[in-house]
């Protein structure tokens, strides 16, 4: 190959853009501006780089197909990293995929697993654990360079996180240290330590006999072999070990049914739980008949793991077959919490991508946003939909618990 | 024009924390080659690396019987090859889209990659004496017995050809196995051609036909 371009590429293996972009700047040549795309990605312009990568593969000639291949990788992962998961889903799923195998079918392995791996990123993102792992399993693991190696790890403990394997976890996070450290890139050693953070900063809280203190995420782990009735609140279900009543679709019940677990084996008066469950700020008749009856639809729906009965002022909980009840809850308990979860990675999102990520409806994710906007809790930038949402990243909030998906699925 | 398939001979490498070769020459005894940060001799016997040079080594490398050429960004490096000390520099005629580089007659030999050039250079100011038009990406150069060849690579093929000095007319044409390219070419004074392999990070010998 040319020189400069030698030159410049080895610059940007070594992680330094400032000095790849000083050799090809004044350059428009294809391979220049496939450089300078990834050089203006690295120093986080995503919009240059886009641009840039979008030309160079159309300055590359049609028989050039593994240099193309290599734009389409590039330009994917921008799209990863900026949270653009709406339009990768169909578009960019088949050309990734096509250029995954054009880069496979003329030997350039290194990129075919990144492509591989950008693919995996994706899924984790969007919550599809086990379609991450079945696509990491495609890629053939030897001989891959440090820093590819660095992002395989750091997708294995992100599966391993949301699945609340601990050890798996901190296996996959050592393993990417020591890649990450080999590569010499800084900004690989930092994620690697950010993502380690994860697993030594509480994760969520335990409330049990009135007290409550913060659960690392190797404790919530042990949680779900533990014999007691657990009020889960970040998947709103009630359950003691494989038994499982969903509340998902029931806040007042579910909101009842918290209020008892926390206060048991003390019971709770009538006027704290129409307070606490209704919101309501005057207590009168009305709302006493109607604690009656949602008591008694939460007596129905808890049948299987407990009892509520009736005491002087109010009710108490009996759990069966077990002596502890306990609630595990968010480490920030806040209105949308859900949203700032996902925000919390520190990366811009659309609103669309939040959206999908969160399966809820885009308007609902927007009047979140909003709200959370007015209190200064996230921030935006750009316009239309252009326009991305942020948060920086919230020490004790971590990421990896809190994304939706399975948390307790075995 | 004469077509035939290249007849490679022997394969070095790859060669260990090596990711790529940029440029290839020959000193009588080793084979040169440029990986990057340095300029490395190959002992054609055993396939071994005897020695190396820390240097830059983007592209090119030439020998004039004393000195190592080698080009590096938009440079082109004399160095002394016993030290491997720079000992000048002069501006490269593609301003860093150079590629291939001999030395032959005196003067400096510069494939310019994408403009599909051969540059005729001075090897003391960098001054351009005439230029030749190819039709490919120019990569190695080399001149041996009055025959000027160079090495392509343009898409996913290589070939290396012979072509008229004068008017850069197609001669004779070395088509590669498909995946094989050529990233640096030398001969060595005989019968064999040594060519860079890129990211193969190997070199190979090809057999330089026999003419009449």
């Amino acid at each position: 190959m040319e020189s400069l371009i030698t030159a410049a590429a080895r610059a940007l293996e070594a992680g330094d853009p400032l000095g790849a972009l000083n050799r090809v700047a004044l350059r428009n040549d294809a391979p220049s501006l496939a450089l300078r795309g990834i050089a203006m990605a690295q120093l986080g312009d995503l919009a240059k780089a886009k641009t840039l990568l979008r030309s160079a593969a159309r300055a590359f000639g049609p028989r050039e197909a593994v240099a193309r291949a290599r734009c389409v990788v590039a330009e994917a992962e921008i799209a990863l990293v900026s949270r653009d998961l709406s339009w990768p889903a169909k578009t960019l799923a088949s050309t990734l995929a096509g250029a995954r195998a054009t880069l496979a079918s003329h030997g350039d392995l290194a990129n075919a697993a990144h492509a591989g791996h950008i693919e995996a990123r994706r899924l984790l993102l969007l919550g599809r654990v086990d379609e991450a792992e079945g696509t990491l399993a495609e890629i053939s693991v030897s001989p891959l360079p440090p820093a590819s190696l660095v992002v395989r790890e750091l997708v294995v403990a992100g599966i391993a996180i949301r699945r609340l394997k601990t050890r798996d976890a901190r296996a996959a996070l050592d393993r990417a240290g020591k890649a990450a450290r080999q590569a010499k890139i800084p900004a690989l050693v930092a994620e690697v330590d950010s993502a380690n953070l994860i697993l030594d900063t509480p994760a969520a809280r335990l409330i049990a006999r009135g007290s409550e203190h913060p659960l690392l995420l190797g404790e919530v782990e042990r949680l779900a072999t533990s014999t007691a009735l657990v009020v889960d609140t970040f998947h709103h279900v009630v359950r003691r070990q494989g038994v499982a009543v969903s509340l998902g679709t029931r806040p007042v019940l579910f909101a009842l049914a918290r209020l008892l677990a926390q206060a048991w084996p003390a019971d709770v008066s009538r006027e704290a739980l129409i307070s606490g469950a209704f919101q309501a700020r005057h207590v009168d008749e009305s709302h006493r008949a109607r604690l009656r009856v949602e008591i008694g639809r939460l007596r129905t729906q808890l049948k299987p793991l407990a009892e509520i009965s009736a005491t002087k002022q109010g009710f108490e909980l009996a759990p069966r077959k077990t002596r502890d009840v306990i609630v595990l809850a968010r480490p920030v308990e806040e209105k949308h919490a859900a949203v700032l979860a996902i925000l919390a990675d520190g990366e811009p999102w659309s609103s669309s991508a939040l959206a999908l990520a969160l399966g809820m409806s885009a308007r609902t994710v927007q009047r979140a946003l909003e709200e959370l906007a007015r209190s200064s809790k996230v921030q935006s930038f750009g316009h239309g939909r252009a326009r991305r949402w942020m948060t920086p990243p919230v020490p004790g909030f971590p990421t990896g618990l809190l994304l939706p998906g399975p948390l307790l699925k075995a | 024009m004469k077509r035939s398939a290249a007849e490679i001979v022997t394969e070095y490498g790859p060669f260990p924390g090596v990711e790529a070769v940029h440029g290839v020459t020959y000193d009588g005894t080793h084979v040169w080659f440029a990986s990057g940060d340095k300029l490395n001799a190959v002992d054609p016997a055993n396939g071994k690396i005897a020695r190396s040079l820390d240097v830059a080594a983007h592209a090119g490398t030439a020998f004039d019987g004393r000195h190592l050429f080698q080009i590096a960004e938009d440079r082109i490096q004399k160095i002394d090859a016993a030290t491997g000390e720079v000992l000048t520099t002069i501006p490269a005629p593609g301003g860093g889209g150079d590629s291939g580089l001999a030395w032959a007659e005196g003067s400096l030999w510069v494939g310019q990659y994408r403009e599909r050039k051969i540059h005729q250079v001075d090897p003391d100011t960098g001054k351009i004496l005439r230029t030749i038009e190819s039709k490919r990406f120019v990569t190695g150069v080399t001149w041996v017995d009055g025959e000027l060849w160079h090495g392509t690579w343009e898409g996913e093929d290589s070939d290396i050809r012979r072509i008229d000095p004068d008017t850069g007319k197609v001669l004779e044409q070395l088509d590669l196995p498909a995946g094989t390219m050529v990233s640096g070419l030398e001969s060595d004074g005989g019968d064999r051609l040594f060519c860079g392999g890129g990211e193969a990070g190997k070199v190979r010998a090809v057999r330089r036909p026999r003419r009449g």
